[in-house]
C-alpha cells in the first residue's frame, strides 16, 4: 500500500514544475558546496607542502654548510634551534576535509616549532581577508545546516494543507487508506528524493574531489551520511507535525520559517552568549602583559636563575663539559617566564574546555548545532582535531628542545650526523573510536526529536479535520 | 485619506497577537544584544587601555642601554575599540588585537579573539547589527505580506476600492502604517543605543556622525525591505506565493548572498598563504629586492659614502655614530619591502571586497554589511588603518632611536648609552580612526546598491498599484 501512494505521490509531484526547480537548486548548492570544500582542502595541502619544502630547503642548505671546510666542526646548536633546524609541526587536512571547512580556517594546520618558549607556539596565524573569517564559506557544511533544511520545508510545509487547500485531500481519504499512510508515503518519498540528492552529490564531489583515502575513510562517510540523514528525518518531523496542526499553507510556511530561523540562527547565537557569560576566557591583552612582566623579572634576575640552574644541573659545573654560560642564562630566564606565565596560559586553555563541554550540553538544544559539531567531527576539521593537533605540538614541542638543550648548554656544535637525529613531527589521526562515540551522541541528540516531534505529529494527525 | 488608512493598518496589527508576540521578540533581542555588546565592548576597551599604559609605562622604565636594544625591547600596542563596535562589532573578532613594535620587524596584528571561542561563534554573533540585518526584514515580511494579498483574499480589497480610494494611496496609506509598527519595534533599541552612545567617554563626538549615517544606512535597508514586501503583495497570485517568493528573497540575501561572495572573491583573486608572504619579505630583505644587492654589500657602500663625504678614513673617525646610520639605512630598505608587501596584500583584499561590494547590487543585504561594519568602523579597511599607524608609529620610535644614536653616540659604537629621559621623549602612540566623511565616501558602491535598490522597489510598488487587481 505505501509503495502505491509513494508511486501516486511521484507521479504528483513529477508533475509540478517547482519540484525540479528545486531538486536542482538542492544539486546545484550541493555541487558548488562539494567543489569549493574541495579546492580549499587542496590550498591547505598546498600550503603544507610549501612548508615541508621551504623545511626540506633550509636541511639541505644545512648540510651543504656542515659539508664545506669553514663549519666543519659544526653550527652552534643555539642557531640551529633557533632558525636553521626549525621543523614544521603539521596536521593534514582530515580524511573527509573536503566536506567541510568548519575552524580549519582560523585554527593552524601547521606550526614552526623551535627552541624559542612554549608562547612561539601561540602565533602563525594563516592570512586571511577578516570579512571572509566572518561571514564563513559556502561548503558543504553551510549546504547542509542551513540550506538542506529549507529545500526538505519548501517540499513539504503544505504536506496536508496544499491538498486540503485544493480539495484533494478527501478525495485521496475515499479511498482504503488512513491518513498516518498517506503522510508517511508523502514523507518517505520526499526524503529519498531530498537526502538522497545530498548524499550522493556529496559523495561523488567527496570522490572526484580526491584526498579521501586511507583507514577508516569509509566509516566516516557512513557516520556522515548517518548525521545528514537523521538531521533531514528531524526537520520532516517537524514539518509533519506542524501540518497535522491544521492550519493553512501560509500558516505553515510562517510556522516552520521561524522555527527553522530559531533552531539554524537565534538559539545558536544565545547559546554562544550564554557561554561566554558562564566561562568567560580572558582577556590575551592579559597574557601579553604577564609575558612582559615575567620576561622583565627573569632578565632582571638573569645571574640568580642562572646559579640556581647550574644547582639544580649539577652535571654541568665543574667536570670535562665546558658549559656555555650564556646560553644557561638564556635558558634559565626562559624557563622561568614559562613557569611564572603557565597559570595565566592555562586558564585560556581551561575556560575554553570548558565552553566546549558546555557547548556540548547546551548543543542538544538546537539540531543544527550538533550537525554542525557532528559534521565537523566527521570531516576532522573541527575544534576537537585542532585540540588534538595541538597537545601533538606541545609534546614535540619538549621532545625538540629535550634533543638541543643539552647540546646548547654544553656548547656541542650540530655536526652533519645530528643533522637527521633532529627530531621530526608526525601527526597521530584521532583515533576512530573516539570520533564515532562523539557523533554518535550526536546522533541520538538528532533522532531522539526527531522520533519525539513525529510522535506529537503522529497524535495530531489522529484530530486533523480533513475539511473545513 | 492616507494617514486614516494609516492609522487602521497600525490598529490591526497593534491587536494583532503575532505582531506582538515576534515584536517583544525581536525588541528584547536587540535591547540584550546591545547591552551584551556594551558590556563586552567597555570591558575590553578598559583592558586594553590598561595594557598599553602598561607596555609604555615598561618601556619608559628601561633602564640605561643602548637606544638600539631599548628599539629591541620595544613595546606592544592594543587596537582600542571602536566607538560603535556594540552595535556592530563587524570582523572584530577575526582580527588581531595586539601588536608588537620593535626593530627591524613589522609584526601581526595577533590574537584573534575569535581562536579563543568555540565554533558556535561562527553561526553570527547575536548584535543589534545581525537583529537589523537579519531578524527584522523577517519580521517585515511576515507583517506586510498579506497587506494587499490577504484584503484581496478576503474580498475587503474590492468593498475599499469601491469607496474611491486611489490604489496609490492605499499603498501609501499601508506603508505608513507597517512602517509606524516597525518603528515601535526598533524604538526601544534606539534610545538604548542613544544612551549607552552618549555613555562611550571621549570618542562619543566622533561617533554620533558615524551613528546618525548608521541609522540612515539602516532606514533605507528596511524600507527597501518593506517595498519589496508590499510589490510581492500586489503582484503575486496568492499571499502564499507572495510569502514564499519573500522567504526565498530574503534566504538568498541574508543566507547565501554573503557566503557565495566569500568563495567567489577568494577565486577571482587567491589569498596568499602566510608562509609565503613572509618568506618572500624575509628573502627580499636578506638579499635585497633583485636578489642580487645583499645586506653586507648595502652597509659596504654606506660606509664608503659616509667616509667619502665627511673626508675621513676610518669610520671611527666619523662624527655620527656609523651603527646608528647604518641601522636606520637597513630599517628604510626593510619598510620599503614591508610596503611593497603589504600594499599588494591590502590591494588583494581590497579586490576581494569590490567583488563582495559589486555583488550588493544584486544582494542588498552585502551592501548594508558593509556599510554598518564601514560606519561602525569595525570592517577590514578600518582594521588595516590600525595597523597602519602601529607601522608608522614603529617606524617613527625606531628612527628617533636611531637617529639619537647616530647623532649621540658618535665614537662609543655600541658602548653608547641612553637612559629614561629618551625614552620618555618618545612619541606616544594615539590611534585616530578615519575621518567620518573619508569612510562615508569610500562606502559610496554600498549607498548607491541600496539606494538604487530602494528607489526600484518603491517605484515598482507604486508602478504595479496602479495595475492593482481586485481578485
Amino acid at each position: 500500500m505505501l509503495a502505491r501512494i509513494m508511486r501516486h505521490e511521484a507521479r504528483v509531484l513529477a508533475a509540478d514544475r517547482s519540484l525540479w526547480a528545486l531538486a536542482g537548486l538542492l544539486a546545484a548548492v550541493v555541487a558548488y558546496g562539494a567543489l569549493n570544500g574541495a579546492s580549499w582542502a587542496e590550498t591547505r595541502r598546498a600550503a603544507l607542502e610549501a612548508a615541508a619544502a621551504e623545511e626540506a630547503a633550509r636541511f639541505d642548505e644545512l648540510r651543504r654548510r656542515l659539508g664545506s671546510p669553514g663549519d666543519a666542526i659544526g653550527v652552534g646548536a643555539l642557531e640551529v634551534g633557533r632558525s636553521s633546524g626549525a621543523r614544521y609541526a603539521a596536521m593534514p587536512p582530515g580524511l573527509l576535509a573536503a566536506l567541510v571547512v568548519g575552524q580549519s580556517d582560523l585554527l593552524p594546520s601547521y606550526v614552526k616549532v623551535t627552541t624559542d618558549g612554549r608562547q612561539s607556539l601561540d602565533g602563525a596565524d594563516e592570512i586571511e581577508n577578516p570579512t571572509h573569517l566572518l561571514t564563513g564559506r559556502f561548503d558543504l557544511g553551510f549546504v547542509i545546516v542551513v540550506l538542506y533544511p529549507l529545500a526538505i520545508l519548501a517540499l513539504s510545509f503544505d504536506l496536508l494543507s496544499a491538498e486540503k487547500e485544493r480539495g484533494t485531500l478527501a478525495l485521496v481519504l475515499s479511498q482504503p487508506v488512513s491518513l498516518r499512510q498517506v503522510v508517511l508515503g508523502k514523507v518517505l518519498l520526499r526524503g529519498l528524493l531530498v537526502v538522497g540528492l545530498a548524499v550522493a552529490i556529496s559523495m561523488v564531489g567527496l570522490a572526484v574531489g580526491g584526498g579521501a583515502s586511507g583507514p577508516g575513510v569509509l566509516a566516516r562517510a557512513g557516520l556522515w551520511m548517518a548525521v545528514v540523514a537523521a538531521y533531514g528525518a528531524f526537520w520532516f518531523a517537524l514539518a509533519v507535525a506542524v501540518n497535522a496542526m491544521g492550519r493553512g499553507s501560509s500558516a505553515n510556511a510562517l510556522i516552520l520559517a521561524g522555527i527553522w530561523l530559531a533552531l539554524v540562527a537565534v538559539v545558536p547565537a544565545l547559546v554562544n552568549v550564554a557561554v561566554k557569560a558562564v566561562h568567560p576566557v580572558p582577556s590575551r591583552a592579559e597574557l601579553v602583559q604577564a609575558l612582559r612582566e615575567a620576561s622583565d623579572e627573569a632578565q632582571a634576575e638573569g645571574s640568580r636563575l642562572k646559579a640556581r640552574y647550574f644547582e639544580d644541573h649539577p652535571e654541568l659545573a665543574g667536570g670535562d663539559v665546558d658549559a656555555d654560560e650564556y646560553a644557561v642564562q638564556a635558558l634559565a630566564v626562559q624557563e622561568a617566564v614559562e613557569a611564572s606565565v603557565r597559570d595565566i596560559q592555562g586558564r585560556f586553555e581551561a575556560q575554553l574546555a570548558r565552553q566546549q563541554a558546555m557547548v556540548d550540553r547546551l548543543r542538544f538544544l538546537s539540531p543544527a548545532i550538533v550537525t554542525v559539531e557532528a559534521l565537523q567531527d566527521v570531516a576532522g576539521t573541527g575544534a576537537a582535531r585542532a585540540r588534538h593537533f595541538a597537545g601533538q605540538v606541545e609534546a614535540f614541542h619538549e621532545s625538540y628542545r629535550a634533543f638541543f638543550r643539552p647540546r646548547i648548554l654544553r656548547a656541542e656544535p650540530i655536526g652533519p650526523k645530528d643533522l637527521d637525529a633532529i627530531p621530526a613531527f608526525t601527526f597521530r589521526e584521532e583515533p576512530l573510536p573516539g570520533v564515532a562515540g562523539r557523533v554518535a551522541l550526536g546522533l541520538a541528540g538528532l533522532v531522539l526529536p526527531a522520533v519525539l516531534v513525529g510522535a506529537v505529529g503522529r497524535k495530531a494527525l489522529g484530530r486533523y479535520p480533513i475539511v473545513g | 485619506m492616507i494617514l486614516r488608512i494609516a492609522r487602521k493598518e497600525f490598529v490591526e496589527l497593534a491587536r494583532d497577537g503575532r505582531f506582538r508576540a515576534s515584536a517583544a521578540v525581536v525588541g528584547i533581542l536587540m535591547v540584550g544584544a546591545l547591552a551584551v555588546g556594551w558590556e563586552g565592548w567597555r570591558d575590553i576597551s578598559r583592558e586594553h587601555a590598561r595594557a598599553e599604559a602598561d607596555s609604555r609605562e615598561r618601556f619608559e622604565g628601561q633602564g640605561e642601554k643602548n637606544p638600539h636594544s631599548a628599539a629591541h625591547y620595544g613595546l606592544h600596542l592594543f587596537k582600542p575599540k571602536s566607538s560603535l563596535a556594540f552595535v556592530d562589532p563587524g570582523v572584530d573578532p577575526y582580527t588581531g588585537i595586539s601588536v608588537f613594535v620593535e626593530a627591524h620587524r613589522r609584526n601581526e596584528v595577533d590574537y584573534r579573539p575569535a581562536r579563543d571561542a568555540t565554533a558556535l561563534e561562527r553561526f553570527g554573533d547575536l548584535t543589534a547589527a545581525s537583529v537589523l540585518q537579519v531578524l527584522l526584514p523577517l519580521v517585515i515580511i511576515f507583517l506586510a505580506f498579506p497587506a494587499v494579498a490577504g484584503e484581496r483574499e478576503q474580498g475587503t480589497l474590492r468593498q475599499v476600492l469601491s469607496l474611491g480610494v486611489r490604489p496609490r494611496d492605499l499603498l501609501l496609506g499601508k506603508a505608513i502604517g507597517l512602517a509606524a509598527a516597525m518603528g515601535i519595534i526598533v524604538l526601544p533599541a534606539v534610545v538604548v543605543g542613544a544612551v549607552l552612545l552618549s555613555r562611550v567617554g571621549d570618542d562619543a563626538g566622533a561617533a554620533w556622525p558615524r551613528a546618525a549615517a548608521l541609522a540612515a544606512g539602516y532606514l533605507l535597508y528596511l524600507a527597501m525591505f518593506l517595498a519589496v514586501s508590499l510589490f510581492a503583495s500586489i503582484r503575486a497570485k496568492s499571499g502564499r506565493s507572495a510569502l514564499v517568493a519573500l522567504l526565498g528573497f530574503w534566504i538568498l540575501n541574508t543566507m547565501v548572498a554573503p557566503r557565495l561572495a566569500t568563495d567567489l572573491a577568494r577565486r577571482l583573486h587567491p589569498t596568499p598563504s602566510a608562509l609565503e608572504f613572509a618568506s618572500a619579505i624575509d628573502r627580499e630583505i636578506r638579499e635585497g629586492v633583485d636578489g642580487h644587492d645583499p645586506q653586507d654589500e648595502r652597509i659596504r657602500r654606506l660606509e664608503e659614502e659616509l667616509l667619502d663625504r665627511y673626508d675621513v678614513d676610518f669610520v671611527e673617525d666619523l662624527p655620527i655614530n656609523f651603527q646608528g646610520v647604518a641601522l636606520q639605512a637597513g630599517e628604510d630598505h626593510g619598510n620599503a619591502v614591508f610596503d611593497r608587501h603589504y600594499d599588494a596584500l591590502w590591494s588583494t583584499f581590497d579586490h576581494q571586497d569590490a567583488a563582495r561590494s559589486a555583488l550588493g547590487f544584486l544582494a542588498p543585504t552585502l551592501a548594508i554589511r558593509s556599510l554598518s561594519m564601514g560606519l561602525a568602523g569595525t570592517d577590514a579597511v578600518e582594521h588595516r588603518a590600525f595597523a597602519e599607524a602601529a607601522e608608522a608609529h614603529r617606524r617613527e620610535l625606531v628612527r628617533l632611536l636611531n637617529d639619537d644614536l647616530a647623532t649621540n653616540g658618535a665614537d662609543l659604537g655600541f658602548m653608547y648609552q641612553a637612559g629614561p629621559e629618551l625614552w620618555g621623549q618618545m612619541p606616544r602612540f594615539r590611534f585616530e580612526p578615519p575621518p567620518v566623511a573619508g569612510t562615508i565616501a569610500r562606502l559610496g558602491p554600498s549607498w548607491l546598491a541600496l539606494g538604487l535598490w530602494t528607489i526600484v522597489a518603491a517605484a515598482a510598488a507604486a508602478w504595479s498599484a496602479r495595475t492593482l487587481r481586485i481578485d
